[in-house]
């Protein structure tokens, strides 16, 4: 076992290699640079220039590359372009904690709300109530992101005012542990929503066929009680598959949480990732690639060793 | 049991269909308790001022860096005047007014400034403000390891120099007209804490990002990376405590999302308000809208380089072709004016008496003829040596009525046999395509902020179109020489009759169709008091704002 993970992470390094390389390629042949923001006739043109000349802008990309590459193995990751000075770890790890709350506690609700309904659908296929768990989960999944997060903040949060329109806690107001809850529902839910439908159709699917396995009838023939049979001999071997998905679904995650937070003005790496991007703020961007490239990794990862605990028979 | 069934379905529709409802009703059942500074207290009798109350300031930008020698950005420069403090101020009509300096004289050749400083200043640390702040700063863009990109405002310096400490002395090395208005109305740093900073390493100081000390209203409390931007009031600011406890200025991530929470309530305060969306805005209860002409224009630039431009006949047949009325009221709503000049109607040095090319077609083909342009084959669309007259017209993302324009001009081109197809492209990709050395346009719709002192230089001098602004590559000898001579008269009065020559010259030139002159909206709370319309700040004066409670 770990030697496969030893295995795994040594895998990983020439993948992240070519992550950083596509990125910079990408970032690079998109037209335009930090300076264009300097739209302003009381800056010179030769004040634009050094701007450009001490941050290497002007230098061939391969270079730029090379000296990115260099300094970031060495773990400095440099400082922004347009946060003058502020070194890019710092800006990356003021907004981490407020993604990876959302990541949590959105991932945590879609498993506690998909895996039940999944199961419940399977275990009676074909009822109303499957019926209504599968038309709710494909809506999820037809129903964009931002599309459900803009509806859900019209209703609840400007029309009806239960929840606030975005942010992480209430401004000019003491800490408290409700108020931080409350700011998350919305945007937690939203995040859950594409993925828990997934989720669902996956655990359906997937207990359906365990369900008609001999060893469930064998466990039923044993006289153990329906639940007992279902929750432990057939959710034991119903999730192995919806963990791959799981592990395939951190990426979405990610990608989503870009979409979400620009939406609940959630001041997290996706939000950090979307306005570098608008002012070509390179250091901030190339840092923000990397780091989710490993977060995506690590989930893969994780999602192997689970793999590994759900069932004995996998051994690495 | 078939009943039992249509009556589950009915319920739930109904249940469904009340969400919506509540969606578009929802306006009038909000809590009127949202308005800031409404604690609950008993209403006073008091008339004056009110002292307490937190503001909440919307904006769709986020501050970089808080120090005046190296921000380049809306919302650096908001929050740093609400921190620090200038010699120099301007008023509602952009006079220059004395803000920290008690009198500054000019000598008679106009390259000496003497500046008596008000005693008594203090930093929000508690130190006194002299001369040596004032030295030290303006020495800084002066120095030759100065990195910022501010330094071009202070060209004309020669010198500055302690005389004793509060009278200090700038000497200039060449007249300079905006010296006094726009030099010295930069920001004041503290000296007592920079001094011993290499200024090669200043612009990355943490006293930017964590720290800073000004001699402002606001003291500055602390940055939320991505939230808000938290400041509050200082005690002893020399024009007395500002009415408001704290400011929070608060970034939201779009327009969009501003809107929304205007309404929730969770922003007080928010400028830049599209025309589109002021008319809803106007409905949020709680809320008051206050408008005025904004110091800026919209244009339609023509790339110069590009032989159909080259000929100021087709630039003046295109601007008899533009329905600029049509535009503002179809548009904008109404919601600006049209423009002749490249100049604000708020500014001293306007002149409007100048050509006019009015919506007239007839003159616009008529135009076209004479400059050889014309429909050999028939096909709607004017040609000339083979080559039709066809061109596009970019703009960029995310501003919706410069959208919607470059779709109105290929309309109403089409009707003098042009035709002009929109592109509508991302900010900073859009800046590299329409800027030096690419020059990859043939028309653009953009619109310049105008400084509160008028000058032309940057943007339609010669010496200008190689690197710097003047990317239409417009060229007049005769303007370029009005404008050379214009940067050395100190006179106002004198200065608005030179300015008048070169507003006939652009007008009857056309390097851009001028648009018109956009309108600024600021949305507060109804129980805002103090506050005074600056065209050109968002901010004026808010040490005088209070809330009625």
């Amino acid at each position: 076992m770990l030697s496969y993970i030893i295995r795994r992470i040594l895998m990983a390094i020439p993948l992240l290699l070519g992550i950083t390389i596509v990125s910079f390629a990408i970032m690079k042949l998109a037209p335009g640079d930090p300076a264009s923001l300097m739209m302003d006739p009381t800056i010179s043109p030769a004040d634009k220039e050094r701007f450009m000349e001490k941050y290497g802008l002007n230098d061939p990309v391969h270079i730029q590359y090379f000296k990115w590459l260099g300094a970031m193995l060495q773990g400095d990751f440099g400082t922004s372009l347009i946060r003058k000075g502020v070194p890019v770890i710092e800006m990356i790890m003021n907004r981490m904690p407020n993604t990876i709350l959302l990541m949590v506690v959105s991932t945590v609700l879609a498993l506690l709300i998909s895996i039940p309904f999944g199961i419940i659908s399977a275990t009676k296929p074909y009822s109303k109530l499957d019926y209504t768990v599968t038309v709710t989960s494909f809506l999820g999944v037809a129903t964009p992101n931002f599309f459900l997060g803009l509806i859900l903040i019209m209703v609840f949060a400007v029309q009806v005012n239960w929840f606030p329109t975005g942010g992480v806690a209430t401004l000019n107001a003491p800490f408290s542990l409700w108020d931080r809850i409350h700011h998350l529902i919305l945007p937690a839910f939203v995040l859950a929503s594409a993925d828990m439908a997934g989720l669902t159709r996956y655990t359906r699917s997937s207990m359906i066929e365990v369900i008609k396995q001999d060893y469930m009838r064998t466990a039923r023939a044993k006289g153990f009680k329906q639940n007992k049979v279902i929750y432990k001999h057939g959710l034991r071997n119903g999730l192995i598959p919806v963990i791959t998905i799981f592990g395939l679904m951190i990426p979405s995650f990610i990608g989503g949480a870009v979409i979400v937070e620009k939406i609940f003005t959630w001041p997290g790496i996706g939000l950090l990732f979307v306005d570098s991007a608008f002012q070509r703020d390179y250091p901030v961007l190339m840092g923000l690639t990397v780091i989710s490239a490993v977060f995506v990794v690590i989930g893969n990862l994780i999602a192997d060793i689970l793999y590994a605990i759900f069932d004995p028979r996998i051994e690495y | 049991m078939k009943l039992r069934k249509a009556s589950w379905l009915l319920i739930s529709l109904t249940l469904i269909l009340s969400i919506f409802l509540t969606a578009c009703t929802g306006n009038s059942a909000k809590d009127p308790e949202k308005t800031p500074g409404d604690d609950g207290k008993k209403e006073e009798e008091a008339s004056g001022p009110q002292q307490g109350g937190d503001l909440i300031i919307g904006s769709t930008g986020s501050p970089t860096v808080f120090n005046p020698l190296y921000s380049t950005d809306t919302a650096s420069s908001n929050i740093e005047g609400f921190i620090f403090d200038s010699l120099v101020s301007s008023d509602t009509e952009f006079n220059p007014t004395l803000s920290m300096a008690e009198d500054i004289q000019a000598s008679d050749d106009g390259l000496t400034f003497t500046a008596k400083l008000k005693k008594g200043i203090k930093w929000h640390d508690g130190e006194e403000f002299t001369a040596d702040d004032v030295v030290f700063t303006f020495s800084v863009p002066k120095d030759p390891d100065y990195n910022g990109e501010r330094g071009s405002a202070f060209e004309a310096l020669e010198t500055v120099t302690k005389i004793d400490d509060y009278t200090v002395e700038f000497k200039l090395n060449k007249k300079d007209a905006s010296f006094y208005p726009v030099s010295l109305s930069y920001f004041i740093l503290p000296e007592h804490i920079l001094k011993d900073v290499p200024v090669a390493d200043l612009g990355e100081h943490e006293f930017n990002t964590k720290k800073p000390i000004g001699t402002g209203p606001f003291k500055f409390v602390e940055w939320k990376d991505g939230e808000y931007v938290k400041v509050e009031a200082f005690d002893d600011y020399f024009q007395g405590r500002p009415y408001l406890d704290t400011l929070t200025y608060k970034i939201v991530p779009d327009m969009d999302a501003m809107i929304a929470q205007i309404q929730a309530g969770d922003i007080h305060f928010a400028a830049g308000v599209p025309g589109t969306d002021i008319e809803t805005v106007k409905s949020f209860p709680g809320v008051k809208v206050e408008s005025g002409l904004a110091l800026s224009y919209t244009y339609l630039g023509y790339n110069q380089k590009n032989d159909l431009f080259k000929d100021k006949k087709v630039r003046q047949a295109i601007t008899h072709a533009i329905d600029r009325e049509a535009i503002v009221s179809s548009v904008m709503n109404g919601d600006g004016k049209v423009a002749h000049v490249p100049e604000s109607p708020l500014s001293f040095a306007y002149n409007d008496d100048v050509t006019v090319f009015g919506y007239d077609v007839d003159k616009a083909k008529a135009l076209l003829a004479e400059a050889g342009w014309e429909d050999t084959d028939g096909d709607g669309i004017l040609d000339k040596d083979g080559k039709k007259f066809s061109f596009t017209v970019k703009t960029n993302q995310g501003n919706k009525v410069r959208e919607d324009i470059v779709v109105v001009l290929q309309e109403q081109l089409k009707e003098v046999g042009i035709e002009a197809k929109p592109e509508i492209v991302e900010w900073s990709a859009f800046i590299e395509q329409i800027s030096a050395p690419n020059w990859n346009y043939d028309a653009l719709v953009l619109g310049w902020s105008l400084s509160t002192f008028p000058d032309q230089y940057d943007i339609f001098h010669t010496s200008q179109m190689e690197k710097g602004l003047n990317f239409v590559w417009y060229s007049n000898p005769e303007a370029d020489k009005l404008m050379e001579e214009a940067k050395q008269i100190l006179d106002q009065d004198e200065y608005k009759a030179a300015y008048a020559d070169i507003y006939k010259i652009l007008a009857e030139d056309q390097p851009y169709t001028f648009l018109y002159y956009p309108n600024v909206h600021r949305v507060m709370p109804a129980n805002l008091e103090g506050y005074v319309f600056h065209a050109k700040d968002d901010f004026y004066e808010i040490n005088k704002w209070w809330l009625k409670k």
